[in-house]
């Protein structure tokens, strides 16, 4: 059931009418429709895991989907606790080839993670 | 009496707070009715919210979240089509220390949807908000808020979706490793995608997968959308702030007809935002559900070069 609420009183021939211009809303329309076209079309500056350059899309996609490389995520894992010479082996082994990786951000378009937070 | 022998229409300008009192509904009876164009409008909204969940729900799922959507819907969400602007404003916010990048296509839109219609997404296309006008007629009664408790929506847009990711970046924490983001505190996160998944976990035995905390907030929100008209519309929504402040020039606009106003204050009964309709209507508080046009004398209207 409707609860009217109480009005004070207008007078509608005082009233403004809110006509507004047209071509203030057409001109921001029109440059968000120029954004949306640069926007599918942008190349971003950030690489992506497989190489080359990420789209505008592409990152948009990581941020859904978890997609988003860290170089932190690289870091190779301490040295095992001990005197086990093998163990320390296999682990100096392993991380022969690594480098501190150069790029601060990569994307990863094959990234599926559901809900990353 | 006239010559042909009925009685003149009296103009029926009842006192404010009376019932009948509206020229346009027709009495009594018909008072929460309203007149042509408005009555057809408030009778479709809900069928027109159901085809747009249907078009969010997509089951065409991951193919198009590379593009922002232009309504409150959680990318998480295993269904969702596209991916949510506030989720991916924060998201570039965070990112804004490591990779600078400019938004184009979330602004664009934004923009393209602000300047065409304002926050008629809000009322006719936002899933979140059509889940909590269904929650909203559950219960009859609501508690009516103060018009300006709609401005910490912009606290929130500012606060939690730029300016926390940014300093949070700045200081090496990644968006997704953040203790306090939007995305943790969102309800539409929790109910959209938590939730599916914490009910799936339970069937395969993985269990609840939600924290107790984004449970608690859930339920908060379902509690207050009970009792309240469109709570997180009101009072949080940083992107129905947003798009509200096109409201003033957007292309698609709600225009006052003083020959058809006779007072009756149907148009402000009938807004569950609390605007006030009767001063004015192109406002940030407003989310176009265009229910106050049930009066006729507020008109919907679509700009042109010549009007």
């Amino acid at each position: 059931m409707l609860r009217r609420v109480p009005q004070p009183p207008v007078n509608p021939a005082l009233r403004d009418l809110e006509q507004h211009d047209f071509w203030a809303g057409f001109a921001m329309a029109l440059a968000g429709l120029i954004l949306v076209v640069c926007g599918a079309r942008h190349l971003t500056a950030i690489e992506t895991v497989e190489g080359g350059t990420a789209w505008e899309t592409q990152l948009v996609k990581a941020f859904s989907s978890g997609g988003l490389r860290f170089p932190e995520q690289l870091i190779p894992a301490p040295p095992p606790k001990g005197n086990d010479p093998a163990a320390l082996e296999r682990w100096a082994k392993q991380n022969s080839q690594y480098s501190a990786p150069t790029w601060k951000v990569r994307v990863d378009a094959g990234a599926t993670t559901p809900c990353p937070t | 009496m006239d010559k042909s022998g009925q009685k003149p229409k009296e103009p029926a300008v009842g006192p404010p707070g009376a019932p009948g009192g509206c020229a346009g509904c027709g009495g009594e009876g018909g008072q929460a009715e309203g007149k042509g164009l408005g009555r057809k409008l408030s009778r479709s909204r809900p069928w027109v919210q159901a085809g747009f969940l249907g078009l969010w729900l997509a089951p065409l799922g991951q193919w198009l979240h590379g593009i922002p959507g232009c309504v409150f819907h959680c990318y998480s969400c295993p269904l969702s089509a596209l991916a949510c602007p506030v989720g991916v404003l924060a998201n570039y916010a965070a990112l804004l220390p490591v990779a600078p990048e400019m938004p184009c296509l979330l602004l664009g839109v934004l923009l393209v949807v602000g300047a065409a219609s304002g926050s008629l997404a809000c009322g006719w296309a936002c899933p979140f908000g059509f889940l909590q006008d269904l929650l909203g007629k559950l219960t009859p009664g609501k508690i009516t808020l103060p018009a300006w408790t709609g401005h910490s929506r912009y606290a929130v847009l500012l606060g939690l979706v730029i300016l926390l990711p940014l300093i949070l970046g700045y200081k090496g924490i990644r968006f997704d490793d953040q203790a306090v983001s939007i995305c943790r505190l969102c309800p539409a996160g929790a109910l959209e995608a938590g939730l599916p998944y914490s009910v799936q976990g339970l069937l395969t035995g993985q269990g609840w997968m939600m924290s107790w905390f984004k449970s608690a907030l859930l339920l908060a929100f379902v509690a207050a959308a009970l009792f309240i008209h469109r709570p997180w519309c009101r009072l949080f929504c940083p992107l129905g702030g947003l798009l509200a402040l096109f409201n003033r020039l957007s292309l698609f606009q709600l225009r006052f007809n003083p020959k058809e106003c006779v007072q009756c204050n149907l148009c402000r009964s009938r807004c569950s935002m609390g605007v006030k309709v009767d001063q004015k209507v192109n406002v940030s508080g407003c989310i176009r559900c265009l229910e106050c046009t049930t009066c006729g004398a507020i008109e919907p209207h679509l700009a042109t070069p010549k009007s």
